[in-house]
């Protein structure tokens, strides 16, 4: 199978206003294989949109190396952020459509089949302000997958979201990156989120983030709502709990 | 029964916030009538309602001509101002160089009390229609440099690192992030500009004119015909509730996707 991103140890340091040196991102290693979505796990703080950013190229990392590889044309991404980030001008419709302005797509036929995919037939003439939270972040998620991107990207996209939506949400985006065959790398501080969408699991330290395990995760490609009390899930959810608290026990030990 | 309440209620709400302002202003106007007759108040120290509205009828002022100039120069300058400012802020956001060479002159004028200017704007270009445009233009555009500048700024990161993972330039990003966002920041700018307008053509018209509502006041004062400035302050406040509306009334037409507060 072919890799869509190479990451070869790459690191990231920033230099605050103040002159401080922040180690946001040391020394990670991963690649992502076409077809599969790869899931990220950190506690907050830990480098993980920093770690996007580099993926988008819209940052440099300030050590090692990004390999992307185009299949067929030219790498691109999608992106899906945090708090939906809908242009409060556009229409739903007009959202959806802007990648493909960006990029000079003239086949338009990708926003109709995906308003459809997400659920919002008739919806297409609505402001943001006019939707509810789930139906946001549906539109940004639709935004993502227009242009046919090399691999979306997700940065904690159901944040704030109350815990029914989120599930429900969680199992449309899941279905939605099997029919669109879609290469995909998902960060999360949400564990049952990571484990529900990804094939495998790499689990970040705190700051400097690194990356200090990879947890397999052995569910079928389908999965619904009985999906979460598979007993293969609740492992899978449990390992990577054990880490993380295993890794925060230690930066605490480290404190004092 | 229970939807039955919640509709009267809710009519009473609506009553009470429409009906609210009118009944008092109007028991203000009335009560402006009455003191002035109980006190026998004369009308050169300070005029009754029915007295102002008889000076818009006695035929010594011709209130339309008047108006038309004070309107006229209020609206040009504003026009130049908000095109003055936008080029400003844009400017100003655009090239971190220009900012800085442009920074201290903007704060100076920040700072400064512009109508403090009038008398030298005099001095410098004269009894003109363009001194007194020029002092309009420096109230407006300043308002309109602030909040377009804030908007064009302003704006959700996350939408520009959407934009340059696509591959888009400073233009793509300037005229599909940075101007669509500054549009509500510009018409807050514009309600402030165009009752700046007002101020300066009045202030203005003190200093270098003699025709306009503000000359009139100004010539009401050497004559003692106090009725005929408060015509003026009547035609005045009226002139920047319209213009205030029109703002509004714009906005919404504009920005149908907007919902302030
Ligand atoms: N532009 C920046 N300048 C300085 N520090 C930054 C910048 N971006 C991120 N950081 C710092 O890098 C660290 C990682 O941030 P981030 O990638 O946002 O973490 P996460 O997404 O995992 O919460 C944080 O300590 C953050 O304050
Ligand atoms: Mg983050």
């Amino acid at each position: 199978m072919a890799s869509v991103v190479v990451l070869e140890n790459v690191g990231k340091r920033y230099t605050t206003v103040k002159g401080k040196e922040i180690h946001a991102v040391k020394d990670v290693s991963l690649s992502v294989q076409t077809g599969e979505t790869v899931g990220i796990v950190g506690p907050s703080g830990c480098g993980k949109s920093t770690l996007l950013r580099l993926i988008a190229g819209v940052e440099r990392p300030s050590s090692g190396s990004i390999h992307r590889e185009a299949a067929g044309g030219h790498f691109i991404v999608g992106y899906v952020f945090q708090d939906s980030s809908l242009m409060r001008w556009r229409t739903v419709y007009d959202n959806i459509k802007l990648p493909l302005e960006v990029v000079k797509k003239r086949d338009l036929g990708n926003v109709d089949r995906l308003i459809d995919l997400i659920g919002m037939k008739g919806f297409e003439r609505s402001y943001p302000i006019e939707l509810s939270g789930g139906m946001q972040r549906r539109v940004s998620i639709a935004r993502a997958f227009v242009h046919e991107p090399s691999i979306i990207l997700m940065d904690e996209p159901f944040t704030g979201v109350d815990e029914l939506t989120k599930e429900a949400l969680q199992t449309e985006l899941g279905n939605l990156i099997r029919t669109l065959r879609a290469t995909a790398l998902l960060v999360t501080h949400d564990i049952e989120e990571a484990v529900f969408l990804s094939d495998r699991i790499f689990v970040m330290s705190p700051r400097p983030g690194a990356i200090v395990e990879e947890i397999p995760v052995n569910l079928p490609a389908v999965r619904d709502a009985s999906t979460r009390s598979n007993l293969e899930f609740v492992a899978a959810a449990g390992r990577v709990r054990a880490k993380l608290l295993e890794l925060h026990a230690m930066r605490v030990e480290a404190a004092t | 029964m229970a939807g039955v309440g919640r509709t009267t209620r809710l009519s009473l709400q609506g009553l009470a916030a429409y009906s609210l302002p009118v009944i008092s202003f109007v028991a203000g106007v009335v009560l402006w009538q009455l003191l002035i007759s109980l006190f026998r108040i004369p009308a050169y120290l300070f005029p009754s309602p029915s007295a102002i509205v008889q000076v818009f009828f006695t035929g010594h002022v011709n209130w339309l001509q008047q108006t038309w100039i004070t309107l006229n120069e209020a609206v040009t300058g504003a026009v130049i101002g908000v095109i003055v400012g936008f080029a400003i802020a844009v400017v100003i956001t655009l090239s971190a160089p220009l900012r800085k060479i442009l920074m201290p002159y903007i704060v100076a004028l920040q700072v400064l009390p512009k109508v403090a200017i009038a008398p030298i704007i005099y001095i410098l270009l004269g009894f003109s229609n363009t001194s007194r445009v020029l002092l309009i233009v420096i109230l407006t555009f300043f308002p309109i440099v602030i909040n377009v500048s804030t908007g064009l700024t302003d704006v959700d990161r996350n939408l520009i690192y959407l934009l340059q993972s696509l591959r888009a330039g400073q233009a793509t990003i300037f005229f599909k992030v940075r101007l669509p966002n500054s549009l509500p920041y510009f018409f807050d700018g514009l309600k402030i500009a165009v009752s700046g307008a007002l101020v300066g053509a009045i202030v203005a018209e003190f200093v270098s004119s003699n025709s306009g509502l503000g000359f009139l006041i100004l010539n009401s004062q050497y004559t003692f015909n106090t009725v005929a400035a408060f015509g003026a302050f009547t035609i005045l406040t009226v002139l920047g509730l319209l213009l205030y509306a029109a703002v509004i009334v714009l906005a919404r037409q504009l920005m149908p996707w907007y919902r302030s507060g």
